[in-house]
Formats: C-alpha cells, structure tokens, sequence
C-alpha cells in the first residue's frame, strides 16, 4: 500500500472583522496563519460595523493570502484543496472570502470546501492537540455563538444547548459597554476582573425547563445593568472590578456547570472549550479544575486560535474535504448557517444522542 | 489581449470576453438571484463555451463603483480571486462611464442613472462625440460634464436643462426617478431602448482595454471598490459634529478644486487658482475636515479694506449642520479674520439657503446683478455686512 498522501489546504476566514488567510496541512500542521485584525477600526463605533468590515476584507483579502501562502513556503500548485467560512456571520464580510475563495479555486482549479464557522472554532482543538479524536464534548462560547455540542465525528456535531438570547462574548460586551470598559469586552472583563471579588455580588444564572443545556445570559446582562444605573441614580460608588468578577463568575459558573454535566451525561471522556469566551483566564481555569476533579482530558485552544483565524478553517476544510464535500461556484455566504443538519433536533434529547455515540 | 469584463454593480450579473478586439461572450442576467450564486458560474461558462482557460486572460476590467456595496464587492472580490494566480493586471472602471460608453454612437449628453437609495442616483454626465468617417463601431470622444457622485436627481436634471443639449438617460435607476426625469427635464431627452439599458459587460471590457492602454493598471492586492458614500457609522459620526475647521493651504487646492467642481458648477475655480488663491497674503481661506475628508470651504479677500467673500462650499452630505454658518462666521470675525471693514457677496438670487445663511451671518441684500450667473441663468443678490452702520 502506498504511503498516504499529505493534504494541503488554503482556508480563508472572513466572517467578521477579522480578515484571515492560512495554509494547514493534514488538518493538524499549521503552516501558516495571518490575520488582519480590523479591532481598531471598530474599537471608536463600540463594536463592530458590517459595512465597515467588508471594506477592510476587500482591501485586506490578496494580502492575508499571499502571506499565507508565502509563510508556507507553497505555490497554489502545492494545495489540495480551499477551505473558506461560508457562515455563519455578517453577510457582506463573508461574501468577500467567499467570493474571493471561489474564484481563486476556480482559476487554479482547485476543489473548494465550503467551512462552517463554528465548526472551525472546533477544530482549533484538533490543532492544538493532535492526539484528540472525537468523541468529545466542546463548549463554543464567543460574540455571536453560544453552543454546547457532542462532538460524535469528524464534523458530525450534536447540539446539547445553544443561546435563548445574547452569546457569551456579547454579554461581556455589553457589560463592557456599560462598566465604561471599552470595546472588545472580553478581554477589558477579563483583565478589570482580575482586581475585583467574584463574590461581592450574586447574579442570577438563569435556567431553562425543559432545555437545561441552553444558556440565556440576557437577565444577567439586564441584573448588570440595572445595579450599574441603581447605583448612579442614587450616587453610590461601585468597584468596577467587583462587578466585573461578579459578573464573569456567573457566566463561568454556567457555562463550566453545563459543559461538565454535558460530559457525564454523554459519557464522553474529554471535553473542550473553542471561540473567543475560551480566552477569558477564569473560564480557562475553572473548567480546567472541573475537568480534572472528574477525571477528564481537558483540551483548550492557545489564545491565538480561540479567537477568529484561518488556521481553524483549515482544520476543518480538511476533514469536510477528507469526507468527500466539495462546494460548487455559485456557493453563497449564508449568515445564519445552522451548524449541520442536526442544529434544531436535539432538545433534551439525550437518549438518542447517547445511543448514537456508542 | 484577451480582456475579461465583469459587472455587479447593480440589479445585473454580467460578464463578457473580448478577444484581440472581438467580442467572443456576452453574459447578463437580470433576475432575483444574489451575484455571489450567479456571477462565477457566468464566468465560468463563458470561458468554457469559448474555450478559455482563466490564465490565458491578460487583463480584468471590473465595474469599480457606484453601486451596490454588496454587488462591488462580490465584483471586486471574484476579480481579485482571478487575478492573483497569474498576477493579471485588474483595470478598475466607473460603473457609470461603461454605462454610458454603451451609447458612444450617440451624440449628445448621455446621463447614467443608479437608484442610490434615500432619494438618490448615483450619475454623472458625459458628452459623447462619435468620430464620423470611421470604421470603428467604438471611435468615439467622451467628455466628463459632471463628476460621478450620489446627487438628488433634481439637481442634476437641472444642470441638463443648463446644458441644453439633447440627452440620453440609460440605467435601472430610470424606473425611480421617471416622474421627476418626465416633469422637470426641459431639453428633448429619451431613454437607452432596453436591450441596451442596463450594465454590460462587453462595454465595460472595451472601455477597460482603452483605459490600460493608457496606463490604467491595477493588482489583484491594491484595487478596491470606489462606493462614492461612506458607511452609515461613519456618516452618522460625521454627523455628530466630527468636524474640524483650520486654515486651507496651497496643499488642499486639489481637494478643494473637486469640491467645487462638484458643488459650485460652472463657478468652480480651477486647482491652480486655489493654489494661487490660498498662498496669497490679501486672501484668507478656512476649510472643515472630517475623518481626513474635505467636506467645505470659504474664503475672503481683503480688496482696499473691503472683504470679498466667496468659494463658499460644503459637501452635500455634510449639509445643514452648521458648517456654512462656521466657516462665514470665522472668515469675518474681526479677530480671527483678515478683514475688519465691511463685507460683501454676490448670491445666486434662486440660492434660498445660501441666502438664509448670510443673513444670519449679519448680511443685508443692498442690490441685485441681473443676469449676473450662467448656467443656469440667475440674477445674483448682492449683500453687504456693514459694521460700522450704527456709528
């Protein structure tokens, strides 16, 4: 038998306002990954503008490609295959990959594989640790995407719970916004967090009959709120920092509580954190700690790939391309891509799903 | 040269080959499906139909803008995917010159018209002069009259009727602003027949060959969309009073000649003269930025103790906020100004707002020039602002 060949793919991220070209080999070996962050663009409008950020992709798409390709030391001849998100995300900021992608197979003449975002912020994990296989269960918490999901296969994901309101990381921006903290939240929480008492408030954690692997961060945000305006009108000092522990403990504590009874109730043996939440230092910690006072491999991305990138991409691209999915040209951004087939079915569910990891 | 013509910059999906001068496709679509799902696959059949492989092309003309801001971009970004392999030189073309080069036989004014949305065409205006005694279907002359620019349509039928020349209206903005083209345009006028109406590709590409024949010429990495409006955000934080006012040098004359060109019409003065006009010692001239953009400008001119003031301009989209008033304001402070004795002006007499606005500034009308402007034709107001009245 032959010895099996290497598989090369060009992935290319642009949902939102990162604009991210990468070439990955095999799906585990990162060759080269560039970003192009637009942050700073949007740090002065509070958040991120959707036409804003398509402009910076167009501008910023050949560069992020050619550095890729370039880092790799590869020719468009040396690939297999393009990988690019095609959802979901902001539309204009996913066409300009998905366009630009397209194209780019098509003059080369190369396969393209169409990527879901979240399943790349999965596949990070596949990076990060090349001995992980599924199955696992993989919290992916960032600003547009909260979900707890069984990962059965290679691409093949069950949603246990998923947002009824804010994602996580929009939650933190929120916040943020309100702490008089800035923009992007996450990581001025994390950081204003540091100083503060987790415990010096109780914030609810909300929980959902019938559902209890969702998340619903809104009444939190609005307990937030209301204490930040309370406090103003009647001209009582707040520590920002005790609000913003308090705050993060009570997005941690649920998000660490569902995911590890996620585990035991599947019965899969490690679990993994992906997207942006995944950078926040307490949730790294406390979901660690759950981990092992369980008993279980814990996997967690480095910074660098639990926010937007294109490395990911081409984690992902490469096992849809193993699989056999091809996309055509006249593939479309699809802004509220649900995550397979599989994203509505489950609702407390478990049963099936825990006949169908066997 | 093999030239490849794409278009989405509006309702249509279009793409054309030209081959050593000879158009070997011509694809367009006008139905509901997005760019993104029919452009490629267009291009894709054409190239097959006609035996084309994508790296045999030796230039990308693309529709640069005006237009959709989604559509531009799936144009500039399918572009950018065929240029960079081969590094095929990607030449960007307005949207609004293809338009009307598809009507180079006509003689006459040509008026391209986009629906701009918020009560807005994207447009311009071009003077077609066909070369007579010629082979050539596409020898022709076309002479910028109007800049593209998002413009309310009334205005800019207005400066038609200032031309006074037969026009052609081509578009799919026409069916928006077809009662106002109907009731306000004074000179003969028609519209392009529907077969030709619309964005073409094969026009574009012709005129994209002629434009890197010249030396137009850009990469898969540095060409990007020219949209003529900036972001809802930016225009909202525009809005919010992000304007900054300081002195106009020589430096800005560039800028500063497009603003006027676009605002003042026929009494735009030219770069060289605002250069000449803002180093000068008897001249003082004030301009408001905002995110690094011109968006206005005035200036005075001290002539035996009398100011002059002119070149008042303020970009449409930065109208009604005050900028006017501030600038007038400034320029006759007799602190911060160059001239303490009286002011004077001259006003298009049909100029409401212009006149509003001095009057608040403290200026009289003390007389009117008959006939003083052209194109349009009006009389001008003139105002003084006398200081030294009550004494």
């Amino acid at each position: 038998m032959s010895e099996k060949k290497d598989i090369t793919i060009l992935a290319i991220e642009s949902s939102c306002d990162e604009t991210a070209a990468a070439v990955v080999r095999n799906g585990r070996h990162v060759m080269s990954d560039i970003i192009s962050s637009q942050v700073p663009v949007h740090v002065k409008y509070g958040g991120v503008v959707p036409e804003i950020a398509s402009r910076k992709h167009i501008e910023a798409i050949t560069g992020c490609v050619d550095g890729a390709l370039k880092e790799a030391g590869v020719t468009l001849k040396d690939l297999d295959g393009v990988a690019v998100t095609y959802g979901p995300g902001l539309v204009g900021a996913l066409l300009v990959g998905v366009g630009f992608a397209k194209s780019l197979a098509f003059a080369a003449d190369l396969p393209l594989v169409g990527v879901h975002h979240i399943d790349g912020h999965i596949s990070a994990n596949y990076i990060e640790d090349e001995t992980l296989k599924p199955p696992f269960v993989c919290l992916v918490a960032s600003g547009g995407h909260s979900n707890l999901v069984y990962v059965r296969d290679y691409g093949v994901y069950d949603i246990l719970g998923q947002t009824r309101d804010d994602a996580a990381g929009e939650a933190f921006d929120k916040v943020s916004r309100a702490l008089g903290l800035g923009y992007p939240g996450g990581p001025a929480v994390d950081r204003a967090a540091r100083e503060g008492d987790p415990d010096a408030y109780e914030f609810p954690r909300a929980k959902i009959p019938d559902a209890s692997y969702d998340f619903s961060f809104s009444g939190l945000k609005s307990a937030v709120l209301n204490l930040i305006n309370h406090a103003k009108m009647s001209g009582e000092e707040l520590r920002v920092a005790n609000i913003a522990a308090s705050f993060e403990k009570a997005v941690v504590d649920v998000l660490v509580e569902h995911t590890v009874r996620a585990a035991d109730e599947t019965g899969a043996k490690i679990v993994s954190i992906a997207g942006g939440v995944a950078a926040n230092t307490r949730l790294r910690e406390c979901m660690g700690k759950a981990c092992s006072e369980r008993g279980l491999k814990y996997v967690h991305p480095s910074l660098r790939l639990c926010t937007d990138n294109a490395a990911m991409i081409g984690a992902a691209g490469y096992y849809r391309f193993i699989a056999g999915a091809r996309s055509g040209l006249d593939l479309n951004a699809e802004p509220n891509l649900p995550l397979g087939d599989r994203e509505r079915r489950f609702h407390g569910n478990m049963g099936k799903t825990r006949e169908g990891a066997q | 040269m093999r030239v490849l013509g794409i278009d989405s910059s509006g309702l249509v999906a279009a793409a054309a080959l030209v081959d050593d001068g000879r158009l070997t496709a011509d694809y367009r679509i006008d139905h509901k499906k997005t760019h993104s799902q029919t452009l490629l696959p267009m291009i894709s059949e054409i190239m097959r139909m006609s035996e084309c492989d994508p790296g045999s092309l030796d230039l990308i003309a693309v529709a640069a803008g005006p237009g959709s801001f989604t559509g531009l971009r799936i144009g500039a970004s399918t572009a950018k995917g065929l240029a960079y392999d081969g590094d095929i030189p990607i030449v960007p073309v307005s949207t609004l010159e293809a338009l009307a080069w598809q009507l180079c036989d006509n003689e006459g004014i040509v008026c391209p018209v986009m629906d701009a949305r918020r009560g807005q065409a994207y447009t311009a205006l071009y003077r077609m002069q066909p070369v007579w005694k010629s082979t050539d279907g596409a020898d022709s002359v076309m002479i910028e009259e109007l800049s593209p620019r998002a413009a309310d349509m009334g205005d800019v039928i207005e400066r038609i009727n200032a031309l006074g020349e037969r026009t052609i209206f081509i578009g799919d903005g026409i069916p928006v602003f077809a009662q106002l083209i109907a009731g306000k345009t004074e000179v003969p006028y028609r519209c392009a027949p529907p077969w030709r109406n619309r964005q073409s590709a094969a026009a574009l590409a012709y005129l994209g060959e002629r434009k890197y024949m010249k030396g137009v010429s850009e990469t898969a990495d540095t060409f990007a969309p020219v949209y003529l409006r900036a972001s809802q955000a930016e225009r909202e934080a525009g809005e919010a009073g992000n304007v900054t006012y300081r002195r106009m040098t020589a430096k800005d004359a560039a800028p500063a000649a497009a603003l006027e060109r676009d605002t003042l019409g026929r009494e735009a003065w030219s770069e060289a003269q605002l250069k000449e006009a803002a180093d000068r010692s008897d001249s003082m001239y004030i301009m408001a930025e905002s995110g690094g953009r011109h968006v206005a400008h005035a200036g005075i001119r001290d002539v035996c103790g009398i100011g002059e003031l002119g070149n008042v301009c303020v970009h449409p989209d930065f109208r009604r906020r005050g900028i006017g008033r501030e600038l007038v304001s400034r320029l006759i402070n007799p602190g911060e100004g160059l001239c303490e004795g009286d002011v004077t002006l001259e006003v298009r007499y049909k100029n409401e707002a212009a006149f509003m606005l001095y009057r608040k500034c403290g200026f009289e009308e003390e007389g009117v020039r008959p006939g003083f402007y052209a194109d349009p034709s009006d009389d001008a107001r003139i105002m003084w602002l006398r200081r030294h009245r009550d004494a």
